[in-house]
């Protein structure tokens, strides 16, 4: 199979003009990255690289993601697994911990959406599952950390997590809760007995905890390293406190690797259970019955590096169908030459065109350290999700038969798509709460 | 040691290229930092990891887009980085390689330069004129095609590729000039702290001009054209049909 579709990529003719005379030289390799900013003159490259360092940054994910990132991708989605030692070569880079001050051992990039929107969109130009883990470990648990964890717990935490020693993830959804997250059912009482050293009480954490991205990192064996849990700790619906939980806590257990995913394969998913987990007081992140806010906070982070997931899967599924509908032949032409297929081609340029504007516009004004964006977060989710997923549709669409197998990767990218209208909120919560923010507007659309 | 890398600047290699004009067309196309130049910069910043070089300078002439391709550079490690500005192509339609070895002759004069390294060629131009005539011209040591390098007592050893294998070369002292090869190493990626850090690295300004030098072309571009496009190949049924084809159509066997 192979061989035979692999037979309409292989007629590039790659930089074909030449100075008369000149011989063709021995071919190089490809350069293992290239930093140096696309030239472009177009008017979008200041929206979407408004400074030097991010158009750098931009070239510099584009490199690793052609050289390290792609040509695994197949490969661990077929067999369901994680492919831990790329998570950590994200840490050597600076990824892992991109907005966390650097004396966290983090980058130093607090509040730039922009560049968490980069890297997201392209990781998932190649592999929307990794990525899927990367946003789990970078944004939910480490960049929540970085923001609402106390001193102490940055210290003894972060360093490890930016440089991925430790990798985790965020555990919030149930088994019985969802979109309903507020129904939550895990609870955290307080010990009778005072923690001796710190006169402060420990905390006992009881439930389970559904579909936790990186809940195991050694494909189904043992949990991740760390987590921040959600719990429930006092009578009213929003009394919830964030703890920290981590691997080898007495009582903390993997229910079970969630298999046969339809898409996010490379990404692994678990259940995750918790039995009487004792947790000492220095592990509760932020204040008793104070962690609805912060949930909030975060989710908006989360839905903008999906929606940023969304706009990779888009401008990847556009690039093939071009490529593919101009090397094609049926009728005696190219594919390109019917007017059906062009309309699938443009249509879905000028609709990532607008998804990533919006991702854009909203990103380069954001500051991560602030929240109450929450409008746009939804908005540039539910676009962008819907959008991918119909855009890696159509990119099958001109495949014909070739698109629906592995090889040309638009039927994995469609696959992964759909999860975005799911994970982090499905549309249909991200239609009630913008519903609810249109209409508290106390003014009209702009 | 002191270090000068040459940093080109050129359109990049995944870019179909078109013709317009008796040129290659520059608009709206994607350029980046020549390949066989990324692999000079890693092999100085390696130099000064291994505490063999004091200082590592980039250089790169070209329009004012250089800072980006020279940042670059940074990011990667250089310490800081002289842009020599001008508005005159330099993939061979204006600025040659002779004048571009004359201006790293003046830079690498002025800054006390101890070793030059530089791509092998440019994937523009494809001369691999540059490094041999600087070295004529500062009446250096030369190693082209580097394979390999090792600071040896003040020297460097180098292995360089030929035809046949790799030889080896040792410069007993500097100062001397080094082309780079794909094999030397694998640049790496700069990391997003180290972009950052680049940044607040310091890029002086020089106008080409302003060095006296001629900057004329001598040689005349009379042509520049598109190759014609491969024919599709096609599948023969069996040993038999394949040994017509060669002997009657490709005209190969007798
Ligand atoms: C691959 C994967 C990774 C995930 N990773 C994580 C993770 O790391 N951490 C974590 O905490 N969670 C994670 N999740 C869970 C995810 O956030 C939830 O699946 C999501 O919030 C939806 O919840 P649910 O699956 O319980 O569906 P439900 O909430 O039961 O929804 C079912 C359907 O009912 C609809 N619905 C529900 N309420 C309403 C309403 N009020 N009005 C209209 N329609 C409604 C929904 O839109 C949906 O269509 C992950 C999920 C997946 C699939």
């Amino acid at each position: 199979m192979r061989s035979l579709v692999s037979k309409y990529l292989a007629r590039h003719a790659y930089r074909t003009a030449r100075i008369k005379g000149s011989t063709p030289v021995a071919t190089y390799r490809q350069p293992r990255h290239r930093l140096s900013s696309s030239s472009s003159s177009s008017s979008f490259h200041d929206l979407f690289n408004p400074t030097q360092e991010h158009a750098q940054l931009r070239a510099m994910l584009r490199d690793f993601v052609q050289n390290e990132v792609e040509p695994q991708a197949m490969e661990f989605n077929r067999t369901e697994t994680f492919n831990l030692p790329l998570m950590k070569q994200l840490g050597d880079l600076g990824l892992l911990g991109l907005t966390v001050p650097e004396e966290y051992g983090g980058s130093g990039m607090m509040g730039d959406a922009t560049s968490v929107v980069m890297v997201h969109e392209e990781l998932s130009a190649s592999d929307p599952a990794f990525c899927l883990s990367y946003l789990a470990h970078s944004l939910l648990l480490t960049h929540n950390l970085s923001t609402n964890g106390s001193e102490t717990q940055k210290l003894a935490y972060l360093p490890r997590a930016c440089s991925g020693e430790i990798i985790g993830g965020m555990a919030m959804s149930e088994p019985g809760a969802g979109t309903d997250v507020l129904g939550m059912t895990t609870k955290a009482v307080v010990l009778q007995h005072q923690d001796a050293m710190n006169h402060q009480n420990s905390w006992t954490l009881s439930g389970r905890k559904m579909w936790i991205t990186n809940g195991t990192i050694d494909n189904g064996q043992t949990t991740g390293d760390l987590f921040l849990v959600y719990a429930r700790t006092g009578p009213e619906r929003q009394d919830l406190t964030a703890f920290l939980v981590e691997k080898d806590m007495p009582g903390f257990e993997l229910g079970q690797q969630i298999k046969d995913k339809l898409g996010m394969r490379a990404s692994p998913t678990a259940e995750l259970v918790l039995d009487n987990v004792s947790v000492p007081p220095q592990n509760v992140v932020g204040e008793i019955n104070g962690a609805t806010l912060c949930m909030m906070r975060n989710l908006e982070v989360e839905r903008l590096g999906l929606a940023a997931m969304a706009l990779g899967i888009a401008r990847r599924s556009i690039n093939v169908m071009k490529e593919y509908a101009s090397q094609r032949q049926a009728f005696g032409s190219d594919l390109y030459k019917f007017g059906q297929v062009q309309q699938m081609i443009t249509t879905s340029y000028a609709e990532y065109m607008a998804g990533r504007c919006y991702v854009y516009a909203l990103a380069n004004r954001l500051d991560l350290e602030t929240y109450g964006n929450g409008l746009d977060a939804d908005g540039t989710k539910l676009y962008c999700a819907q959008m991918a997923k119909t855009v890696a549709d159509r990119s099958i669409q001109v495949l014909g038969g070739y698109g629906y197998v592995g090889d040309y990767a638009v039927e994995r990218l469609w696959r992964d798509a759909k999860l975005l209208e799911i994970g982090g909120g499905t549309n249909e919560s991200h239609h009630k709460n913008m519903a609810r923010d249109l209409k508290a507007m106390p003014h009209e659309i702009e | 040691m002191k270090v000068l890398v040459g940093v080109k600047r050129v359109v990049d290699y995944a870019v179909k290229v078109r013709v317009q004009n008796k040129s290659v067309d520059l608009n709206n196309v994607k350029m980046s930092l020549n390949p066989f130049c990324e692999i000079a910069v890693e092999e100085a910043v390696r130099l000064k990891e291994g505490k063999h070089a004091d200082e590592v300078v980039a250089m790169s002439i070209g329009p004012k887009q250089c800072t980006e391709t020279l940042r670059t550079a940074l990011a990667m490690g250089c310490d800081r980085a002289i842009h020599v500005t001008t508005d005159l192509r330099t993939d061979y339609m204006d600025l040659q390689p002779y004048a571009i070895a004359k201006i790293f002759e003046k830079v690498a004069e002025q800054e006390g330069t101890d070793l030059v390294l530089l791509g092998k060629q440019g994937i523009d131009s494809d001369c691999g004129q540059t490094g041999p005539m600087l070295a004529g011209f500062l009446g250096w040591p030369q190693v082209t095609f580097a394979a390999n390098l090792e600071a040896k007592d003040g020297g460097i050893q180098v292995e360089r590729e030929t035809d046949a294998g790799t030889e080896t070369i040792n410069i007993p002292s500097l100062p001397a000039v080094v082309t780079c090869d794909l094999r030397l190493n694998e640049p790496r990626y700069a990391t997003l702290p180290n972009i950052m850090k680049a940044k607040k690295k310091k890029v002086d300004t020089i106008a080409a001009d302003s060095f006296g030098i001629d900057l004329e072309a001598h040689n005349e571009v009379l042509e520049v054209f598109e190759p014609p496009q491969r024919q599709e190949g096609i599948m023969v049924d069996d040993i038999d049909q394949l040994v017509d084809k060669l002997k009657n159509e490709a005209g190969v066997l007798a």
